[in-house]
């Protein structure tokens, strides 16, 4: 299905390249109610279960890649994808009609299901340029996709009247988490797909210091931590007139590693130490040499934990209760005024690429979200990050000490042998 | 067993359904900052006469609907006569109000005798808990318990108020000392690095003893962040909190990585409210005749004194972090429990045993009662939680603890 019809008005901010978030802003206020549509094709596949894929099945279905396990794979994407995006959908359907209607939500919804719609015809893959064909889809589809968050974020914010605060977040954390497994398989399958068509390759098992698509079976979190927090600390030099960016320093098990999808780890890293040096750099403004930033890594049989400590001065009382939710309290004007600001996605990844920063082979959303103005706060660091910790069975707290700084403790499982937490329509009407 | 306490059922029933309003901190310090006038003291013995009598109703009712062969366990039956036997003591007291001197001091004595005889009400119910497991779950013991043992913090406070308040009132008192910082229980510039310190010291003698060694504790941060509190609460908490630490350093091997306990003081939170709070209260005139508008009024006022100190948030929070090892995962999710999951019949025996030193110093010196129960922990938080703070435990197993200790300083209390 094309993108560029002309007969859909409210598309035509895509024919150009991507403009400012404000301009599309100003364009989808236009639309209203989204379309109705029967729904016979949405329940046939709300029907269908879902099936949750844990990082070691991924990573060891594409170690050795041939051209069987490669079409294996291409259809257990054709049936997961559209099966996904139906119980988001209905999920979103039986939100409240005023919440629905929002301009951000309902271009949220139209977008979706125009996936939904493309996905559910795609023929069964028997050849390898049938999976071409279908990659050229599911590609177009991840990009158009990539404003989803910051949208889905404006419009709840706008929405705070209409929904109680809690049933708010439980559908944004629902929708995020699908959202990221959807992207999970897809971007997965994609890299298999280049890595099979790339010159030279041969079906012989990628060795485990690999990647595996998007997986890397061995994340080393020293590693990572450094290279994060040497981006976030270039990101950050000019935050604060007369400010230094505190030092990092790693210590603990420092050759500890784990299976991950780098990205996520990377996004979840960033933001915490870009919070940290941020925070510091406010509470120690003219100080020549503010106090550092200690990251502890520390191993135990089944998981690794990072804790990010800093002495920014902790978190404002006022804030705290909205610390986990997309809702901001007494600064949701402010965020929403942030989220205006970010640019199309698209568009950024040339605008602001700093030399040197961390390396995607995709332009993902997370790493355009990494690549912001720290000026630009938008609230969302903090409850995505720990969507994506919790997504593969770990976990994200956060200790305040008012007045002294913060301490982050980021759990990962190690085993990566525990599936994908998704709730499915089936679990929640069962409630 | 029938009670051999006089007070009746009826009785009972009206006082439990009496309206109970929520302690605050100025009913505490209403009625002045001691040496007290005659008045003031007949106002705080009517005072604590309004609110005990429903309290301890309630308590009974509570142990009544406990499951009979939980009741009729000789600990726990010990405890609910107890109950009746204290509520019965009161009854003389409550039916008219306390108007002279003489009624005073007799009051004062039952309510000393009543502190007296509950001293020991915890290790007693969780030796009779214990002896119960087979017939109530650990899910409906940890229920009872929470609400009971947070009830019994307010009804001790009310009652240990008084007596303080009497104490210091006392001829003999109020002619060589003049306290500056208290107020009854209430210390309004307590310093909690200080405590660490005797905390450290006490418990390190302790470890000296049985494991001859002794851990330091670090200190950083707003070391000198004072604010208003209850001592012995905070005591309780931070002896507990530091035993854990140190016996996890110990046994892990690591006594030479001090512990490192941090203290933030939140930035809106001056001494200088504290300063106020003292001014209110003595000056050279006023030594004879305290005046208690200015006390109350900063208690209840609410402009002015802006979020911290009537709101619920924290206003000192302390970080102890050791390289104990951390917390094994699958003992994790019980710590907060009151340890019936984990704890086996051999435990059970050894349980008496009076060596275990550093089980025995939170139950005051008395070795042989909740050693190894694992009350400590959800004490420690009920506490906390009391004055509107909380206790949060970061794990690293592998490497160490965090624990996290948040107290308000004055603010509304349950």
């Amino acid at each position: 299905m094309s993108l560029h019809s002309g007969s859909r008005p409210f598309l035509p901010e895509f024919r150009h390249a991507a403009p400012t978030f404000q301009r599309a802003l100003a364009t989808s206020r236009q639309l209203q109610a989204p379309r109705w549509r029967p729904a016979s094709a949405l329940d046939q596949w709300v029907e269908r279960p879902i099936r949750p894929m844990s990082l070691r099945q991924l990573f060891f279905f594409g170690r050795t890649l041939t051209e069987d396990r490669l079409i294996s794979s291409a259809n257990y994407v054709r049936n997961e994808l559209p099966t996904r995006i139906a119980h988001r959908l209905r999920d979103m359907q039986k939100l409240p009609y005023a919440v629905v209607t929002n301009p951000h939500l309902s271009y949220v919804y139209e977008l979706y299901y125009k996936a939904f719609e493309s996905f559910r015809k795609l023929p069964n893959v028997k050849t390898l340029e049938d999976n071409d064909a279908m990659c050229k889809i599911i590609s177009e589809n991840l990009k158009e996709h990539l404003s989803v968050i910051p949208r889905m974020v404006t419009g709840v914010l706008e929405c705070h009247n209409l929904m109680s605060a809690d049933d708010m977040d439980a559908f944004v954390n629902r929708s995020l988490r699908a959202r990221i497994s959807r992207r999970v398989i897809a971007e997965q399958h994609l890299a298999l797909t280049e890595t099979y068509n790339s010159p030279g390759h041969s079906p012989h098992p990628s060795s485990e210091h690999d990647f595996v698509g998007e997986v890397l079976l061995r994340c080393n979190a020293q590693d990572i931590v450094r290279d994060c927090g040497q981006f976030a600390q270039r990101v950050c030099r000019d935050y604060v007139q007369g400010s230094k960016v505190p030092e990092i320093n790693i210590r603990g098990h420092v050759t500890a590693t784990f299976p991950y999808v780098l990205s996520h780890l990377e996004y979840t890293i960033g933001e915490l130490l870009r919070n940290s040096i941020q925070a510091v750099m406010e509470h120690y403004k003219g100080w020549d040499q503010p106090p550092p930033i200690e990251v502890l890594i520390c191993e135990a049989p089944s998981q690794v934990v990072i804790r990010i400590s800093d002495q920014g001065g902790g978190i404002p009382r006022d804030i705290l209760p909205y610390l986990w939710s997309f809702n901001k309290g007494p600064r949701s004007q402010e965020r929403l005024a942030s989220l205006g600001q970010v640019p199309a996605l698209a568009a950024t990844m040339q605008e602001l690429k700093i030399p040197g920063g961390p390396d995607t082979p995709r332009g993902s959303s997370l790493n355009q979200l990494s690549f912001r103005d720290p000026k630009l706060r938008l609230g969302m660091g903090l409850p995505m990050s720990k969507i994506y910790a919790e997504y593969w069975a770990g976990g994200l707290e956060l200790h305040s000490l008012e007045g002294y700084g913060v301490d982050a403790f980021l759990q990962i499982s190690k085993l990566g042998n525990q599936n994908e937490q998704l709730t499915s329509r089936a679990s929640i009407d069962a409630v | 067993m029938p009670s051999a306490a006089t007070i009746s059922d009826e009785e009972i029933s009206r006082l439990a359904s009496l309206p109970r309003k929520p302690l605050t901190l100025a009913d505490l310090v209403g009625h002045g900052k001691p040496p007290l006038s005659n008045d003031a003291l007949l106002s705080s013995a009517n005072f604590t006469l309004s609110l005990l009598p429903a309290r301890l109703a309630h308590r009974i009712q509570k142990l009544r609907n406990l499951p009979f062969i939980v009741v009729a366990n000789p600990n726990i039956n010990r405890i609910y006569n107890n109950y009746l036997h204290s509520l019965s003591i009161l009854e003389p007291f409550y039916q008219s109000k306390i108007v002279s001197m003489e009624e005073e001091v007799r009051f004062t004595e039952a309510m000393a005798e009543l502190v007296q005889t509950h001293t020991n009400t915890i290790p007693i119910l969780a030796q009779g808990f214990l002896e119960c497991r087979k017939y109530i779950t650990p899910a409906d013991i940890t229920r009872f318990l929470d609400q009971h043992l947070r009830a019994r913090i307010g009804t001790r406070l009310i009652a240990e108020q008084h007596l303080a308040l009497h104490m210091a009132s006392a001829p003999e008192t109020a002619e060589h000392e003049l306290d500056m910082h208290n107020i009854g229980v209430i210390d309004t510039s307590l310093q909690p690095a200080k405590i660490i310190r005797s905390c450290e010291a006490f418990v390190g003698d302790i470890c000296e003893l049985k494991y001859g060694v002794r851990p330091r504790i670090d200190m950083n941060g707003s070391v000198k962040a004072m604010f208003a509190h209850i001592p012995v609460h905070l005591e309780y908490i931070l002896t507990e909190l530091i035993k854990n630490a140190f016996r996890a350093t110990i046994e892990s091997g690591n006594e030479t990585h001090p512990i490192e306990v941090t203290f933030a003081a939140a930035p809106d939170v001056p001494l200088s409210k504290l300063d106020a709070l003292k001014r209110l209260s003595v000056t050279d005139e006023s030594v004879l005749d305290f005046s208690q508008e200015g006390l109350i009024e900063y208690c209840s006022s609410s402009e002015g004194l802006g979020g911290p100190l009537n709101s619920s948030a924290p206003s000192i929070t302390i970080r102890i972090r050791d390289r104990g090892g951390g917390i094994p995962p699958e003992v994790l999710p019980n710590i907060w429990s009151y340890s019936f999951t984990t704890f086996n019949a051999e435990q059970a025996t050894n349980a008496n045993s009076a060596s275990d030193g550093l089980q025995a110093i939170t139950n005051g010196g008395n070795p042989s009662s909740i050693a190894g129960l694992g009350y400590g922990l959800p004490l420690s938080r009920a506490y906390a939680e009391y004055f509107g703070g909380s206790i949060a435990v970061q794990s690293m197993y592998g490497w160490g603890t965090d624990v996290y200790l948040s107290l308000q300083g004055i603010a509304k209390v349950v």
